[in-house]
């Protein structure tokens, strides 16, 4: 493992040594662009592989790679680099997602003119994404993050000339800059405090026993710990990259970008960066038996896991509900990580990658066919037209639901029910938790129902029938749909591969722990659950197949004061729109005023009163020094005359003078000087 | 008795270059005297280049050090003498295309035996030793300043030169026998014993300002500098080149080696507070006429070679400033100084005698328009000249900051703070005559019908070699400056 540790740097060294030569390459070199994109993300996901079985080998549980990175006085700045059961399957699922995912773009954004920056920027996100997962130092993974905040704000933006997308990267580049300050608080003190910031260093390093006990013991306000303070700014840091209560407003918006960057970066990667960031730092925020970092988490995850799937129902544009849908289901994995457990929160992290980047494509597939009508209300009847996306989409779409025994959501789901169920806090974030599925299955019926059943909806204007997209599009999905179905086979309760492997331990078959007493229980309730949804959602919207933008929803009849709260997002935007961007926008005319009024009439003061001097200075230049200069150039070269005369080329009174030289200055030395 | 050779093995280097001398005759008069001019430059200039190159492969390898009544062989010497070789190497290469007269082979026999006497001159340890090296260099250097036997201006400026270099000679010995008289000693280490323990005597400065003179004609130092700027005029090209090159790293080094090793006793003081009797004031009377007279006579110039004659005598004045420096100091300052200044004027010097060749003549109004007539020499010689006026990042920038600092730090209460002062007011000065130069080549347009000039490639590329030279070592002076200071502490000087 060791050896391979130390190559370990290459896996993320590739893609952004194409993504450099992507960048020198001219835009029509679509081909090359395209190649070395794919090419680096398939060698990365090679040696991935190779470090994934590397961490499968019995020897040792985590290896380390440091490097000395520069030297400040005393101390020195390490980085490095480790390989651990974490590390090695975000590795294999980030590489894995990319290239798929990289695969599909190459029909999706067939037709755009900048196709090579396209690919040099989702290289430079692969390799950022690769920096934090292979991080030994919360410095390098901190670096790695602010570049994977700069790709997405430029993918996000990457159609910059539609006034929405910039805004949206603008937006998002923001919001999540308010938690990375967060985040950026947090390392400061956790290196003032322990003193370096590489994870682990032989029993040196700041998540290893010695330091998390003197983090644990320190007390800080409020005789909080200073480890939990600590975690809790880091844990802001995971709020905004993963959009969770209260910075979630920029991911809805990040759809802005080509689908292929939702897929890969706001749904399957990046966002889950703050999921690995708090099951990176876990055993910080579990310090010493300090709970309360991890209670706020499992709180944020939970509440955040109801209120997007409640927004998700209302929304009508295909790719914002699966944008919402993520943010709730990122609200789970953080509910996971509180209440489980790394094993727990980092099972659904990856079953939902695959299956959430598998819906992404798949809406992209739709978006393609229905020549880029994002509406859902303006679709339907696809299962004919696009069989392909339509029985990859539905898989991806239990998955997500968590249909019982078949689908990966339903065990990463479970699990995660299961933790919250005996979580002896307090029972409310199983109650959240259940509430959640029962919307997400319901919010997932009512945009499958539209978008693929009925009859087939042709909106004023659409130029011709939808249709299926190309092979390059729809193998990508195949694959992504069978992972989604087969992903949660790696962590059922009666062989808990997954779990074991994160925690190092042997795997162990035991089909009757599926029969064992919560679990059964929790089972059955969460196929009640999902049924009820199911059911719910196909008896509103499956008969109202051919929708026109002008009929309210069924939702919208009944309940019309909730309806409106859910389609405009609980007022969230409007709410900051209306107290941070004001204050922020009072505050900018404030110094506006004062730029403009004070310092402007400084600046012309001091303006006027150099100009006076500079006025009085050029009298006395032009009428004293220049004269006196000119005098006393005109000295200078009439002693250069002088001097050349001396030179009269008469040998004679060369020698005159030298001897005259030597008795003055022999005289001067005898007489002046003694 | 038995005859012993062991004496010849410390001067095995000089030897090299006096036996390539001779094969250059040798060569000349057996084999190629009837061939057409081109190859036989090129033969014999071959022979030569290998007698220099022999010469720095055998010191580069040789670690056989020591010290005798009459010889040191340090890494320092070393050091120089590899400088020197290297210098005397691109005066070679420059000569190449001259065409100035028909005596190939003895021209570089001359050379090469010019080249041997500044060697000798470096290692010498003895007053006696020194003076027969000074010779050694002198006598060839007469010859060679009178070689361009179609030019009037040759000859004069040979004559001059060696008038003036026999009685600065003369006042030498005179100066040494004196001393030799007083301490009944040769080597400067014996004397400076002497004169440690024995009273002083007026004829004992007498004696200095006069074993001194021999040192400031061979600098140039004003007020005996008068053979200059006829020489670097009058002389062919390559052999101005070799005297304001060469030969002033050679005599600044043995002239700080006799100053601070023989009359290391009667140092005097020249701060602004403590005038005392000794070699300081003298030094920096001559370093402030040099400077002041050097720099304003350089103004009204009009011939581009007589306009570096002044500046270098005026250089010559700055490079004294590294004698008041602290012991520690003083030398690295200097060495890295007048390495740098040779490299510089030698480049200078070599691109006047480029446009001099086809442009017969070097008046400043041969030079308008050089930049478009010829951009790579304009470009080098434009990096010469700020070079030479002390603008960073070129080498001349770093060697009069060193200079500077050594003398204003080398001694207590910036006592020669005013030297320094006058050293400073003067470079501002010699800006002006720069900047004409440079006007000439950039901003005054070429006269109608000028065509572009060519050079050879025997001139263009160690032109190009040397401008390189000088911003390299001005933007990494550390590497020179640290050589320098390596090979002081392993010399014990």
């Amino acid at each position: 493992m060791q050896h391979v540790v130390q190559y370990l740097w290459l896996i993320p060294a590739v893609p952004l040594v194409m993504a450099g030569i992507g960048a020198l390459l001219k835009r029509e070199r679509r081909r090359a662009a395209a190649g070395l994109a794919i090419g680096g993300m398939a060698v990365a996901w090679v040696l991935s592989c190779v470090a994934f079985v590397a961490s499968l080998g019995p020897d040792s549980f985590r290896a380390t790679c440091t490097v000395k990175w520069f030297d400040l006085g005393d101390a020195s700045v390490p980085l490095g680099w480790m390989l651990d059961p974490l590390t090695a399957i975000m590795l294999m699922m980030v590489t894995f997602l990319a290239l798929l995912i990289f695969i599909y773009s190459l029909g999706y954004m067939a037709e755009d003119e900048n196709f090579t920056r396209f690919f040099c920027f989702m290289s430079l996100f692969g390799a950022a994404m690769l920096g934090i997962v292979i991080a030994n130092s919360l410095l390098l993974l901190f670096i790695s993050w602010e570049l994977v905040g700069l790709s997405s704000y430029l993918l996000i933006g990457f159609w910059f000339e539609k006034p929405q997308a910039a805004a949206a990267a603008k937006k998002a580049f923001i919001t999540t800059r308010i938690g990375d300050m967060g985040l950026l608080l947090g390392m400061l003190w956790l290196y003032s405090k322990s003193g370096t910031l590489l994870f682990y260093d032989n029993g040196h390093g700041c998540l290893e026993a010695a330091s998390l006990a003197r983090l644990a013991a320190a007390a800080t306000l409020g005789g909080m710990a200073v480890s939990t303070a600590i975690s809790l700014l880091i844990f802001a840091g995971a709020v905004g990259k993963s959009g969770q209560l209260p910075l979630h407003v920029w991911l809805p918006d990040a759809m802005e970008g080509p689908t292929p960057v939702s897929a890969l970066i706001h749904a399957a990667t990046m966002v889950a960066a703050g999921v690995f960031l708090v099951a990176r730092m876990y055993p910080l925020m579990s310090a010493g038996g300090h709970l309360a970092a991890l209670e706020v988490v499992t709180w944020v995850g939970a509440i955040t896991a109801v209120f997007a799937a409640a927004i998700a129902v209302a929304q009508n544009d295909i790719k914002r509900i699966i944008a919402y849908s993520t943010i709730s289901q990122l609200g789970y994995m953080m509910m996971g990580l509180g209440v489980g457990g790394v094993a727990v929160g980092m099972f659904h992290l990856i079953t939902h990658a695959f299956f959430k980047s598998l819906l992404f494509l798949g809406a992209g597939s739709v978006i393609h066919g229905c020549h880029g009508e994002q509406d859902i209300r303006k679709m339907g009847g696809l299962k004919k037209l696009m069989p392909w996306t339509f029985a990859t989409y539905a898989a991806g779409m239990m998955a997500l639901c968590g249909v019982p025994l078949f689908f990966s959501g339903f065990w990463s789901k479970d699990e995660i029910l299961r933790a919250a169920w005996i979580w002896p806090s307090s029972p409310v974030p199983f109650c959240l938790g259940a509430a959640g599925a029962f919307l997400t299955a319901f919010y997932m019926m009512r945009q499958v129902s539209w978008v693929f059943f009925g009859k087939p909806a042709q909106a004023a204007g659409a130029r011709a029938p939808a249709h299926e997209s190309p092979g390059v599009m729809t193998i990508p999905l195949a694959v992504l749909a069978v992972f989604a179905v087969l992903a949660g086979f790696l962590g059922t309760p009666a062989w808990p591969w997954f779990q074991s492997y994160l925690n190092g331990e042997k795997v162990r078959f035991e089909p009757a722990a599926l029969l064992a007493s919560p679990q059964l229980n929790l089972m059955l309730v969460s196929a009640v659950v999902v049924g009820v949804a199911f059911l719910a959602g196909w008896k509103i919207y499956g008969n109202v197949a051919a929708q026109s933008l002008r009929a309210m929803d069924p939702l919208q009849k009944a309940l019309p004061a909730f309806y409106r709260l859910l389609e405009n997002k609980f007022f969230i935007d409007e709410f900051y729109g209306a107290t941070v961007v004001r204050l922020n926008t009072a505050f900018a005319a404030l110094a506006d005023w004062l730029d403009r009024v004070l310092w402007t009439g400084a600046v012309q003061a001091v303006t006027r009163l150099t100009v006076a001097l500079a006025r009085f200075d050029s009298a006395i230049d032009e009428l004293g020094v220049n004269a006196g200069f000119d005098a006393g150039c005109d000295g200078l070269r009439g002693a250069g005359r002088g001097l050349s005369w001396l030179q009269n080329g008469r040998v004679q009174r060369y020698m005159r003078i030298a001897g005259v030289a030597f008795s003055v200055l022999a005289l001067a030395l005898i007489w002046g000087c003694g | 008795m038995t005859l012993s050779l062991d004496w010849m093995i410390p001067l095995i280097p000089e030897e090299i270059v006096i036996i390539f001398a001779l094969a250059a005759l040798a060569v000349d008069f057996a084999i190629v005297r009837r061939m057409n001019p081109a190859v036989r430059w090129r033969v014999i200039g071959a022979t030569a280049c290998a007698g220099c190159v022999g010469a720095m492969i055998w010191i580069g390898r040789a670690t056989n050090y020591g010290t005798s009544e009459m010889l040191a062989l340090s890494p320092l010497t070393q050091f120089i003498k590899l400088a020197l070789l290297g210098l005397a190497l691109v005066v070679v290469v420059l000569s190449l295309d001259a065409r100035f007269t028909r005596h190939t082979g003895e021209y570089y026999a001359l050379l090469l035996l010019a080249t041997a006497g500044l060697m000798l001159l470096i290692s010498s340890e003895n007053l006696l030793m020194i003076f027969i090296a000074l010779e050694i260099l002198s006598v060839p250097l007469y010859v060679l300043t009178a070689f361009d036997k179609t030019r009037e201006a040759s000859a004069e400026a040979a004559l001059k030169y060696f008038l003036f270099g026999s009685v600065a000679a003369a006042f030498t010995l005179f100066g040494i026998s004196l001393l030799y008289g007083m301490t009944g000693e040769l080597g400067l280490g014996a004397i400076a014993a002497k004169l440690r323990t024995q009273p002083v005597e007026p004829v004992c400065y007498a004696a200095l300002v006069m074993t001194l003179i021999g040192f400031a004609f061979k600098v140039a130092a004003a007020p005996f500098h008068f053979w200059a700027p006829d020489v670097y005029e009058g002389a062919p090209a390559p052999i101005a080149c070799f005297v304001a090159s060469a030969s002033k790293v050679a005599s600044f080094f043995v002239l700080a080696k006799i100053v601070i090793d023989g009359f290391g006793p009667i140092r005097g003081g020249a701060a602004w507070n403590d005038f005392r009797a000794g070699w300081m004031p003298v030094l920096a009377v001559l370093a402030v006429l040099s400077m002041a007279g050097g720099n304003i006579a350089a103004l009204a110039q009009t011939s581009v070679k007589r306009l570096l004659a002044y500046s270098a005598i005026a250089h010559g004045g700055y490079a004294l400033l590294a004698f008041f420096g602290n012991a520690r100091q003083m030398l690295p300052a200097l060495l890295f100084y007048v390495i740098t200044y040779a490299l510089t004027v030698l480049g200078a010097l070599a691109v006047a005698g480029a446009v001099e060749n086809s442009a017969n003549g070097d008046r400043m109004a041969a030079w308008a328009g050089l930049g478009r007539r010829a951009p790579l020499l304009a470009v080098c010689m434009f990096i010469f000249m700020l070079s030479l006026a002390g603008i960073p990042p070129l080498a001349g920038f770093f060697g009069k900051f060193y200079l500077f600092t050594a003398a204003a730090a080398g001694q207590p209460h910036l006592g020669m703070l005013w030297l320094v002062i006058v050293a400073v007011g003067a470079s501002a000065i010699s800006l002006y005559y720069y900047l004409q130069v440079l006007k000439q080549i950039y901003a005054v347009p070429p006269p109608a019908g000028a065509m572009p000039l060519r050079a050879s490639r025997a001139a263009l590329f160690p032109i190009a070699l040397l401008a390189a030279l000088v911003i390299v070592f001005g933007c990494a002076p550390g590497w020179l400056l640290g050589r320098l200071s390596a090979v002081l502490n392993s010399s014990a000087f």
